[in-house]
């Protein structure tokens, strides 16, 4: 080559650039983004960006009365709703004294385990098929709505329920219906070990998931983190053992737990906590059933003219993301004085999701953030 | 933030162009094109709040909305669909006006959720715009919190035989009525607010420029446009072109 043709190749000083991953985008767990810095597909820095889903919750709830933020509660997370009602009603019955009768408590079990196997159920979809597995996905929210059927017999909404109230719960459930739930339950049972032939043993998801993301157990108490993304870690940390609300203390159950930490320890402990809300909703189904009483719910005052005592308390429960938890102020009025909302996502999605993705790879983002099933709405709130 | 606009109601129907003015065989490729395009039509993936979570159920293998020839798309400029699903948010809103931009006409938009429709919920929250069709030209509501899928199935067919009547035009009422849609993201977003689609440029291409497509609203856009030399701002690009081309050569 003749010197004077030849130009020597100028590089910019640095090849990284910023890609905005999300709101729009397939990969994204709802409306919710990530500004990602990349140098080839290496993740060299991520910045979350949420907000797109703010509503002003903790606001909202202060000029409403104690009755209607039965209904606004659920909204705050959309694909599990029932712990957030639960985790309400929880508050406001230990400010007012109220004794719940047994019954309720164990019809407010089954609407709890039956809410984490849809939201579980809807997870593993969702991280199938940010590793290129659309059947699972599909079989996934099918089964899911099988059981937002049996949501939808027992309390005439299949998402939003607000079946849990303080005192107690809304209707009483049949023994037709135990039946129905008894049948599905076999079903889905039956259902796991295709799940496991399609998605848990498949060795496209292994070789993705394995050693991506990895969390390790001082990493996870430092930064927050709860539920099963814990679990994965090794540390068995569950609320309906270790600080047990309803009747979870009369129920018989494993905490799952991996210790690997990583995006495939994650999910191996969602699938494990199937099989144990299965077993959980089993028990239930049977007290249910040989329990003879009626009394679903304790006398209530007029709810429109429903003062709660001045006092405050703190609830937690263990919802399908991780430890949600509530703090309700009452000044002795019919509104709440004050409300805020721990979520278990906005641990997930901001801190650790934020420094899980950096150093990996660009199409490793969507599948961590399935894997810590962190959950937009609730994020933003 | 300014003076107060004056909110004109919104009229949803739109002004038909009047089919005298086309030719008999313009008329008949408008029917067979508005018979095709009702049978394949692309939704954007875009969930803006609750109401996306009945959106699986939806497409996948129990409701199935692709026996209607319906299918998800990722891209706003191959989607003919824009779903708002529930409650949007300021912050969200500008993304969505954005995207709704980069679609290309004919183009529908579907208000899901009471929240689109009126606030629903949220109607006393301070982060999220209330009514939806003061933003965008709205094709159809489905109302209900949350509608259920065979609902949003429901009101997909009913725009699909509004699409085959060649009814479902309020796209070209954004471009008709531009100056209302952008007071009122003025009114929202503040003076500034401006997108990258220079709609009026647009409205003149498709023939839809009309006598409220400006007003005081466009022309605030207009002088913020040129105080601040945003036509400037491709420049670069433009010059970096030319000189790849002339070392080509």
């Amino acid at each position: 080559m003749r010197a004077e043709n030849y130009q020597a190749v100028t590089h910019p000083e640095s090849h990284e650039f910023e890609l905005n991953f999300g709101p729009n985008h397939p990969g994204i767990e709802g409306n919710y983004a990530l500004k990602v810095r990349v140098n080839g597909d290496k993740i060299v820095a991520a910045k979350a960006d949420g907000g797109y889903l703010h509503r002003g919750f903790e606001k909202l709830m202060e000029g409403r009365l104690w009755i209607q933020n039965i209904a606004l509660v659920p909204r705050i997370c959309v694909p599990d709703p029932v712990p957030m009602e639960m985790c309400y009603a929880l508050g406001v019955e230990d400010l007012c004294q109220f004794e719940v009768p047994e019954r309720a408590n164990w019809l407010r079990v089954l609407q709890l385990e039956l809410s984490r196997i849809a939201a579980h159920l809807f997870t593993f979809g969702g991280h199938a098929a940010t590793v290129g597995m659309y059947s699972n996905m599909f079989w996934g929210i099918a089964d899911r709505d099988l059981i937002l059927d049996m949501f939808e017999q027992m309390t005439g909404g299949r998402v939003y329920h607000m079946y849990t109230i303080p005192g107690g719960v809304r209707r009483d459930v049949g023994v037709e219906q135990l039946d129905k739930i008894s049948d599905l339950l076999d079903y889905l049972e039956k259902r796991l070990s295709d799940y496991d032939n399609l998605f848990f043993n498949n060795k496209i998801f292994i070789q993705r998931a394995r050693d991506t993301g990895i969390l390790t157990p001082k990493q996870a108490l430092s930064w927050g983190v709860t539920g099963p993304n814990l679990r994965a870690c090794g540390l068995a940390f569950d609320v309906r053992r270790d600080d047990a609300y309803l009747c979870y203390d009369q129920i018989d159950f494993d905490i799952a737990t991996e210790t690997a930490g990583d995006a495939l320890a994650r999910n191996l402990v969602r699938r494990k906590e199937l099989a144990q809300s299965i077993y959980i909703v089993r028990q239930v189904i049977d007290y249910l059933k040989k329990d003879k009483s009626t009394h679903i719910r304790c006398q209530i005052p007029n709810p429109l003219a429903w003062k709660v005592p001045a006092g405050e308390t703190y609830t937690r429960v263990e919802s399908s993301k991780g430890e949600l938890s509530f703090y309700i102020v009452s000044n002795g009025g019919e509104k709440p004085y004050r409300v805020h909302v721990r979520g278990p996502s906005s641990m997930h999605a901001v801190q650790v999701l934020e420094k899980l993705v950096t150093g990996g790879r660009l199409e490793d983002v969507a599948q961590i953030m399935f894997s810590l099933d962190a959950c937009p709405p609730e994020v933003d709130r | 933030m300014k003076d107060v606009i004056p909110i004109q109601t919104n009229n949803t129907e739109t002004i038909a162009v009047s089919k005298n003015s086309k030719n008999i065989y313009q008329q008949a490729i408008d029917t067979f094109s508005n018979f095709c395009r009702a049978r394949s039509l692309f939704v954007l993936h875009y969930c803006t709040g609750c109401g996306a979570i009945e959106l699986p159920p939806a497409m996948t293998s129990r409701f199935d909305m692709e026996r209607l020839g319906i299918q998800p798309m990722v891209t706003p400029r191959q989607a003919d669909i824009l779903l708002i699903t529930g409650y949007v948010s300021i912050k969200t809103l500008k993304r969505v006006i954005l995207t709704y931009e980069q679609m290309q006409g004919p183009k529908y938009v579907i208000g899901i959720c009471s929240c689109t429709v009126n606030g629903g919920m949220y109607w006393q929250s301070y982060a999220t715009a209330k009514v939806l069709s003061e933003y965008l030209p709205v094709d159809m509501y489905i109302a209900g919190c949350m509608p259920r899928p065979e609902a949003v199935l429901t009101g997909l067919q009913q725009l699909m035989k509004k699409i085959e009547k060649g009814e479902a035009n309020s796209w070209e009422n954004y471009f008709k009525r531009y100056d209302y849609y952008l007071g009122n993201q003025q009114h929202l977003f503040g003076d500034t607010w401006h997108t990258p689609t220079d709609i009026l440029e647009e409205a003149r291409h498709y023939h839809l420029y009309g006598a409220e497509s400006t007003g005081n609203n466009t022309a605030r856009l207009i002088k913020y446009t040129v105080e601040h030399d945003l036509t400037k701002l491709d420049a670069p690009l433009r010059e970096k072109d030319s000189m790849t081309k002339r070392g080509k050569k």
